[in-house]
């Protein structure tokens, strides 16, 4: 027994060790564009994208032509479309240290530590060596940078958030698009007055709920109020942090997400938006296929429209500067970047924007233009028209800013509040004492 | 003994099962307590940091602690559905002459579906908008003003995530218990009914005692089930509302593979596996001192 | 309680021989007791098995019909449709297989070597025999889910990461205990004589093992091999945390990719997938079920 046990320490120690070490060996990440012999082979993207949506068709596709002209590549796209379940395989592989050459990350903090310990390339100027980088719009680019104002990941997809609205139920309960963030909530009470469920939201998958607290402090406080809140430099009872919290809880109080919402997922809440049952949906321009098409349930589909982020009295930013991800970026593995993959890269960013564009898209990219499809509502220009009409900032989501504990207690802690079994007083000091908690381990 | 053995053939016969079974399960243990000590995310160097993983788990962790509470809540409501409704059945099955058969199939049937699936069937049940199966019974029985969402209030979340695994696996200790009741000497029955025993008196005078060893088996396997409940609460709610289904299982995996804090979670790991041990040596030392008694 | 006082009477002078055949009187109580327990078990059947049918009824419905009708209603009309947006959009013919490799796999290695370990402890019999017991019972109390980060930090090292292995090595390691007390339970069965004879006819162990242990041995091993495959089939944990590629993904795993892009869900498609991956093991299950419960039953009773 005695030995046995002797033995597994001894074992555990050494794999242990073994799995720490394998950090080690990875290559220059600023050497972008790699000498020699372009040998193809077999390489993989670990992506958390539709399994049959634009992206992978199009990189499929993409990867069968350069596969002609270069026999023996392969793309092998592994995708992981749930997000928590996608983030949970990458953490966990870049802990085993088997990263494949390509990999989808947002700028967090745990990506921002494989960055610093060399394991991502420099996206900046691989893309510079590609001549592409001035193509990008820079705010697709900027949604992709980490707070030191590095690149390290590739955008592919450039979406704008909007809040939809049914002007009919809007009409019915005698209430008109808000013109500040602050008159939401007596919206929301006078919708319910006249049985309309206000705004219908997705509670199971969490980002829907954790985008509505980045608004507040975005019109407040600007941009730079999340990237100080993760490193606990600044504190939700900052008075930004503290009319962040109030809101949502005045949001709550107004009833204004549909009732039981934490359980119910992405299809219900738009099933709700589009039955003509809840007034507002605030969802981002990869569904106008379902938002702005023939697709669209004839029965509301002439009541539909959508507004922007609404600024409020004092705002820093403008009301043309919200939430337009980039979508998950894509990173390149330092450790596995040869010429083949240099390679293969330079051929498909080139062709993928116009590929992309034609499926109705917004491209990260500036020089194509985006294809109407022949089914769409007149809503569907209005929409791809507002890319054109950006400020320089914009709301980042905070799942992608905080650190990863501090995220999912942010997360669990916000449907309390909303849901009215915490006061905004122990939302406040809960939330503070986690980031201080949690945060040094991230950002030391 | 067998008389022809050798020391070699022991060894044949025993080391490749032994050797499954520490790589797979004991050597696991073993680096769960070792890790525990550490402070590691995975990517970056291992730290060693002594007892301060147990001292964070003990005396500073808010959750830790309701996920401790909330396991048993969730071991509870299992072993009441899954023991006590097993017995109920039983004991009813037992009086009956012919389809017993049908329904030990039938009442076995959920065990066989996959948790996801499970998950999937659940939160549709307990849904409110649009509304599911248990809301809309409650409104055909009049008690409309019970509808609710389930799972989004935090005081019955937990019975609801409690419930699909004791309805899942009912029906697998009711097959057990009602074998046992079937060995029952009928002579001891009739001659206990002949003396004007009521049932109740018959069940708990006869029937229950013959089958307690039994019974402490099925307890043992239902809370060791019951501690290691994972699949469900993690897919229905995450853990949510807030913490209000976090179970010390799901707590422990999201602490791992979502915060990377491989340390800390070995050590709630290694809390886990206390706990275990405590529970079942609790079972055996009051369903045993009560069998002597 | 209708005739309280009359069956004590009775009983006197009923003999015991007659208790298969009672008297009128003592019948009218019973019965009414017997159709309240029938009613009862009607009720618990069905809250038992309804779920189910409405799952499969569920997965005949229309996508609309789902979204905007009475959930609970009857299907207006009936439709295959869901079954074959299910195979298109998902690999459930991969899974199911997956699912069947890691099923054999980890219960080849359950019975086989459960069956050694029962054998080393129980017949062959050695000094440690308890202690090795003992450690074997540590497996069935320990939750599963302690070794999934070492064995995930273990597996990166050694290069089994996103494989077969990686799932079928934690299955069957802590199904192993159980396995072997059933079959050491049952090798309690098998008389000493039997092997003294063979060990006079100058069969060693492995000849024994061979000889008569193992034909002996079938009913436990379906018993066995069932109850462990219902666990295994539906594994999730370890699968959602040692698999990557599409192509090793399980039935659990399969289930789970139909939440597709940012959690959208295509609810009846989603049902008739349920349904699919279900059918296997059901139909196994609906085959064997006698040979499983009457398993289930000795060996519990045993131990």
């Amino acid at each position: 027994m005695k030995k046995l046990f002797r033995t597994a320490a001894v074992a555990a120690v050494t794999a242990l060790a073994l799995a720490a070490c394998g950090g080690g060996g990875a290559s220059d990440p600023s050497n972008v564009s790699p000498t020699g012999e372009i040998k193809p082979r077999e390489i993989s993207w670990l992506l958390s994208r539709p399994a049959d949506g634009a992206v992978i068709n199009i990189m499929k596709k993409l990867a069968d032509d350069y596969a002609k002209d270069h026999p023996g590549f392969v793309l092998n796209l592994i995708t992981t479309p749930d997000r928590p379940s996608y983030i949970q395989k990458l953490e966990t592989l870049a802990a085993a240290n088997k990263l494949p050459e390509l990999f989808d990350t947002d700028a967090t903090p745990f990506a921002q530590q494989l960055a610093k310990q060399g394991k991502m390339v420099d996206a900046e100027k691989l893309l510079k060596s590609l001549g592409v980088y001035d193509s990008y719009r820079p705010g697709a680019l900027d949604y992709q940078r980490f707070d030191d104002g590095s690149l390290h990941m590739i955008p592919f997809q450039f979406e704008l958030e909007f809040i939809w609205y049914n002007k009919a139920l809007l009409q019915k309960a005698g209430v008109s698009v808000p013109k500040s963030l602050d008159d939401v909530p007596a919206m929301c009470s006078a919708l319910r007055n006249a049985g309309i469920t206000p705004i219908a939201i997705d509670g199971q998958d969490q980002w829907p709920l954790e985008r509505y607290v980045a608004y507040q402090p975005f019109r407040q406080a600007g941009p730079e109020f999340i990237q100080k809140l993760k490193k606990g430099e600044a504190k939700f009872s900052d008075p930004a942090g503290q009319k962040a919290v109030q809101w949502m809880a005045a949001l709550g109080k107004a009833k204004c997400f549909q009732d039981g919402f934490s359980s119910q997922g992405y299809s219900d809440a738009q099933n709700q938006f589009t039955s003509g049952q809840a007034a507002m949906y605030n969802i981002g321009t990869w569904e106008l296929p379902s938002l702005a098409t023939d697709k669209l349930n004839p029965a509301v589909r002439d009541d539909i429209d959508f507004f922007t982020l609404p600024t409020t009295e004092g705002s820093v930013t403008a009301a043309n500067e919200f939430v337009s991800p980039s979508g998950i970026g894509m990173a390149v593995n330092s450790r596995t970047y040869d010429p083949l993959v240099s390679d293969f890269l330079k051929f498909a960013l080139e062709k993928y924007p116009s590929e992309y564009a034609a499926t109705g898209a917004l491209s990260p990219t500036t020089n194509v233009e985006t294809v109407v499809p022949a089914n769409a509502t007149p809503l569907y220009k209005k929409a791809l028209e507002k890319a054109n009409d950006l400020g320089d900032k914009q709301a980042m989501p905070w799942d992608t800013q905080l650190d990863p504990t501090t995220n999912g207690r942010l997360q669990q802690e916000l449907v309390l509040l909303v849901q009215g079994n915490i006061t905004p007083e122990q939302f406040i000091s809960t939330m503070d004492s986690t980031v201080v908690q949690n945060a040094p381990k991230f950002f030391k | 003994m067998l008389p022809n053995r050798s020391r070699l053939s022991v060894l044949v016969f025993l080391l490749p099962p032994l050797l499954l079974y520490g790589v797979a399960v004991l050597f696991p243990i073993m680096q769960s307590l070792f890790l525990s000590f550490f402070s590691w995310n995975g990517i970056s160097d291992m730290e060693f940091v002594g007892l301060a993983n147990y001292v964070r788990m003990l005396t500073g962790d808010d959750i830790f602690w309701r996920s401790f509470l909330n396991a048993l809540g969730y071991l509870a409501i299992c072993l009441v559905l899954q023991l006590g409704g097993a017995l109920f059945v039983a004991s009813l099955l037992t009086s009956l002459r012919r389809g017993a058969e049908l329904i030990k199939t039938l009442y076995l049937l959920p065990a066989v579906i996959s948790t996801v699936a499970i998950a999937f069937l659940f939160v549709r049940i307990y849904s409110i908008e649009p509304v599911g199966l248990l809301n809309q019974l409650l409104h055909w029985i009049g008690f409309g003003g019970l509808e609710k969402a389930w799972l989004s209030d935090v005081n019955t979340v937990l019975a609801a995530v409690s419930a699909p695994e004791g309805w899942r696996f009912t029906g697998l200790y009711m097959l057990i218990i009602y074998a046992a009741l079937l060995a029952v000497p009928k002579e001891l029955e009739e001659a206990a009914r002949l003396d004007g025993a009521s049932r109740w008196q018959l069940f708990t005078k006869i029937r229950f005692p013959y089958i307690r060893p039994v019974w402490i088996t099925t307890t043992i396997m239902a809370t060791t089930y019951g501690l290691r409940g994972f699949d469900i609460p993690y897919l229905m709610t995450n853990g949510g509302p807030g913490q209000s289904s976090e179970l010390l299982t799901t707590y422990m995996y999201k602490t791992a593979f979502t915060s990377t804090d491989f340390g800390y979670a070995s050590t709630i790991s290694v809390f886990i596996v206390i706990e275990c041990l405590v529970a079942v040596g609790l079972i055996l030392l009051m369903l045993k001192r009560k069998a002597d008694a | 309680m209708t005739a309280p006082a009359a069956p004590i009477a009775r009983t006197v002078t009923t003999p015991p021989s007659d208790s298969g055949r009672p008297p009128l009187r003592r019948r009218r109580k019973p019965s009414v007791h017997r159709a309240l327990s029938r009613a009862l078990i009607a009720i618990i059947v069905i809250v038992q098995v309804y779920p189910l049918a409405w799952l499969f009824l569920t997965s005949l419905r229309d996508e609309h019909d789902f979204a905007t009708g009475d959930p609970f209603a009857l299907p207006k009309s009936l439709t295959w449709e869901n079954y074959a947006r299910a195979f298109e959009t998902g690999d459930l013919g991969r899974n199911i297989l997956n699912s069947f490799i890691v099923t054999m796999g980890a219960n080849i290695l359950i019975v086989l070597l459960g069956m050694m370990a029962a054998y080393a402890i129980q017949v062959l019999g050695f000094r440690l025999s308890r202690l090795v017991r003992g450690l074997f019972l540590i497996g069935i109390i320990v939750p599963v889910q302690i070794a999934l980060v070492p064995l995930f930090i273990d597996y990166s090292t050694v290069n089994l990461l996103d494989t077969y292995q990686s799932m079928i090595i934690p299955l069957a390691g802590f199904s192993l205990p159980m396995s072997v007390y059933l079959f050491s339970s049952f090798f309690e069965y098998i008389p000493r004589e039997t092997y003294e004879a063979a060990s006079l006819d100058g069969a060693g162990p492995y000849r024994i093992f061979g000889l008569i242990t193992l034909p002996l041995s079938v009913n436990t091993v379906v018993t066995v091999v069932l109850v462990n495959s219902i666990f295994i089939w539906n594994d999730f944990i370890f699968a959602n945390t040692f698999v990557l590629s599409e192509e090793l993904k399980t039935i659990p795993l399969g289930l789970q990719n139909y939440i597709g892009a940012m959690g959208k869900v295509d609810w009846t498609a989603t049902f008739a997938a349920v349904c699919i991956t279900i059918t296997p093991l059901l139909l196994v299950f609906l085959v064997l079920n006698k040979a499983m419960i009457q398993g289930l039953e000795s060996g519990a009773t045993k131990g």
